[in-house]
């Protein structure tokens, strides 16, 4: 993985500012998650904001965690860890801090010290002066922030546009899966919106590249216009087995949108 | 050898009684230096040493006598071969009575079976207390066995089948063996270390550099008897009255800088949570002091005036027995991420920084225990056991601590119910949890019923658990409970 990220992001045309953290390699995720990534992982120094936080903040700190690093929960005192070790995050190397408090941001600056990665949910929206502190703070270490909500200054921002789970009927069945679009967008080298769907998670615990041919999105009485990103015309030909996120912006699988 | 003042073993202690307890026993250890305080007013010791050096056991037990009786407490003694036969023998005395070595099994032979009551925790005859040595006594009454030689003389392993725990341990005692030898504890030297700081000193450095100048005495003072730590109490004192304790793990591992090193965390996390308002409310009278440093880290220490005294006392003492790390099998923790939970703990406290641990259970809530950072990590209940009933499939990504309260009503409005006998009122259309808007359910299964702990009247749950899709494409764990619904966790 780590000869393929220096070519991804020259072929973004990146590097907009000189920095230590781009001699580092980046954080690892998951390899289902490469792609929505500009260097295929999480650059050091830099804080990734997603929208909400739910399983995909999980699975993105559970590969930095499968391989080794420290990772740091605070502010989310609902986490479910089980979930996250579904995903491949070690519980043995994870921190958490339930209730960080009003002194959060000095939390987390320490928590940085410590750990590669830190995932935070802030208690309210952080002033402006206090996230420059902490941005400051990141860029000096090697660390990843992962933000649970919004971030002004986040290199990078992610969300999860639309979501269906199966396996449940009408009073019968059990949750199996979730099928999931993940969008990306931000600044500078990430500035193309990517989106790819996922099965977060899969029928294992884990993720896995949804085939457009599973994508649940066909059931009647569906509302395919809870995917911000539909534009009719922007949807390819469906091939089984197409690698769907390459083309920004675009929805490649709904099936049956007429449906 | 067992001294007894009955004077003072009667009842409750009051202050008057508990001064000439402590005096008591401090008298009797000027005879031995190890004595075991059984209860209140009644001391044993091992006697064969100080019984040759005082010129045997009469002698040394009337000594012992007229020393307390100084105090202005008659005192008896006895001597007997085990704790339990000398506590009879000092009940039984008239100032002093010696068992001979050896006739031991005849003096408890002859006893009736009620002294087993006297086996029992003090502050016995207060209702609601455990008394087994009592209902033992009452029992083998009523079976005809009227001393101890009696119960003695039946074998031990039917004593064991009929009469349990509490009969094995009365019968090893009838027959005269003492389970455990008496605990000793030896005198307790004071091993903490203080300093004073006079003029109050104001900012944290000087008292850190104190604290590792305090630290090297406490080690050493410990490992001059060959003793160290569990855990050590920081114990700062400010001009104000405030003070600020805490215990830091120690488990002999710390040098003198680390000690240092989380006096200064403390001391810091004692000024970061409210520097802010502190800083506002003093900024007029110090604000020239250190206008540098307006980002209020040093705030607290200027609020309270300064610190007075600093004290390290050693929690926990145990013989030092060297170190052994594990091979493998634990996550080795590195002095970074060390460095980093133990600050946070200085300023948030210890409970505070926790590590997951995954284990078993039924409900979401229980697969997850949190232990503090530095504590043994082992799961609440077991993670190789089946577990049946709990929720498969995969594992909700929020579980949401407490539960959330919930409506879930059918498609007319009213509250969906489940009866007793698991049957739903309706099928579940609609999801609101406070603070949110309500959701439309796609799809929904259950009830799952989960009857747990029902021998336990405390802990006894009747649930039906759901799992609920909704409209915005979440999914949710929901749960009935006493007719009240709960958000458990969210997909």
């Amino acid at each position: 993985m780590p000869t393929g990220q220096r070519g991804s992001s020259a072929a973004f045309g990146a590097s907009g500012e000189p920095r230590t953290s781009l001699v580092l390699p980046p954080l690892p995720v998951l390899p289902d998650l490469r792609e929505l990534l500009p260097r295929g992982g999480l650059s050091r120094g830099s804080v990734l904001a997603v929208a909400e936080f739910g399983l995909l903040c999980l699975a993105l700190a559970a590969g930095a965690s499968a391989d080794g690093a420290w990772c740091g929960i605070a502010g989310i005192p609902e986490a479910g860890v089980l979930a996250a070790a579904g995903l491949g995050l070690d519980a043995e190397r994870t921190l958490l801090v339930p209730e960080p408090g009003p002194g959060w941001a000095q939390v987390v600056a320490s928590l940085l010290d410590g750990c590669e990665l830190v995932l935070l949910r802030p208690p309210a929206r952080p002033p402006a002066q206090v996230r420059r502190r902490l941005e400051a703070t990141l860029r000096r270490g090697r660390g990843v922030l992962l933000v649970a909500g919004d971030w002004p200054g986040a290199q990078l921002r992610m969300r999860v546009a639309a979501q269906r789970w199966t396996g449940l009927g009408d009073g019968h069945g059990r949750l199996r899966a979730c099928c999931a679009e993940v969008v990306t967008d931000g600044r500078g080298e990430a500035a193309v919106t990517r989106s790819r769907w996922l099965w977060l998670p899969a029928e294992d615990g884990g993720v896995a590249v949804a085939d457009p041919a599973d994508i649940p999105f066909g059931l009647p009485g569906d509302r395919p216009g809870a995917v911000p990103a539909l534009r009719p015309g922007a949807v390819p030909a469906l091939r089984p087995g197409a690698v769907p996120a390459l083309r920004p912006g675009a929805v490649p699988a709904l099936r049956a949108v007429s449906g | 050898m067992v001294v007894t003042c009955p004077e003072l073993t009667a009842g409750e202690p009051g202050p008057r009684a508990a001064r000439l307890l402590d005096r008591m026993v401090a008298t009797v250890t000027g005879f031995c230096p190890e004595v075991a305080v059984v209860e209140p007013g009644t001391c044993a010791f091992a006697a064969r040493g100080p019984a040759r050096y005082f010129g045997g056991e009469t002698a040394l037990a009337a000594k012992i006598i007229a020393a307390v009786a100084d105090l202005g407490v008659p005192a008896r003694a006895g001597v007997a071969d085990g704790l339990f036969a000398a506590l009879l023998a000092a009940r039984c005395a008239d100032p002093v009575l010696l068992v001979p070595a050896g006739e031991t099994p005849g003096f408890l032979a002859a006893q009736p079976v009620r002294v087993l009551a006297c086996q029992d925790q003090p502050g016995q005859g207060q209702p609601g207390r455990d008394q087994p040595g009592r209902d033992l006594a009452a029992l083998l009454n009523r079976l005809g066995l009227a001393t101890l030689g009696d119960f003695a003389a039946l074998p031990a392993r039917d004593v064991a089948s009929r009469f349990g725990d509490a009969g094995e341990r009365a019968h090893r005692l009838a027959r005269g063996l003492d389970s455990r030898p008496p605990a000793m504890r030896p005198p307790l030297a004071d091993l903490s270390v203080a300093r004073e700081f006079d003029p109050p000193e104001p900012r944290a450095e000087p008292v850190v550099f104190a604290a590792k100048a305090l630290a090297e005495r406490l080690h050493a003072g410990l490992a001059a008897r060959g003793l160290t730590c569990v855990r050590v109490q920081v114990l700062a004192t400010w001009a104000d009255g405030q003070q600020s304790s805490r215990w830091w793990r120690h488990d002999g591992l710390l040098s003198a800088a680390g000690v240092a090193d989380r006096v200064r965390w403390q001391l810091d996390g004692r000024s970061a949570p409210s520097a802010g308002e502190r800083a506002s409310e003093r900024a007029g009278e110090r604000a020239g002091e250190r206008a540098g440093d307006h980002a209020g880290d040093h705030a607290g220490e200027h609020a309270s005036g300064g610190i007075t005294a600093l004290r390290l006392v050693p929690d926990q003492v145990i013989r030092a027995a060297g170190q052994q790390l594990a091979l493998w099998g634990e996550a080795v923790v590195t002095d970074r991420v060390a460095h980093a939970a133990m600050r946070v703990q200085a300023m948030l406290g210890h409970e505070a920084v926790l590590r997951p641990v995954l284990g078993g259970g039924r409900n979401v809530h229980d697969q997850v225990t949190a232990i503090p950072f530095g504590e043994k990590a082992e799961p609440g209940l077991a993670a190789d056991r089946p577990w049946p009933g709990r929720v498969i499939g995969p594992a909700p990504g929020l579980v949401f601590p407490a539960g959330r309260a919930a409506e879930v009503t059918d498609d007319a409005g009213r509250p969906v119910t489940v009866s007793g006998r698991c049957a739903v009122s309706a099928a579940p259309a609609r999801l609101a949890v406070p603070g949110e808007p309500p959701r439309r359910v796609t799809g929904w299964a259950g009830p799952w019923p989960l009857s747990e702990r029902w021998w336990d009247a405390a802990a006894a749950r009747r649930r039906a658990r759901f799992q609920l899709a909704t409209d915005d494409g979440r999914a949710w764990l929901a749960v009935v409970q006493d007719g009240r619904w709960l958000v458990e966790a969210a997909y």
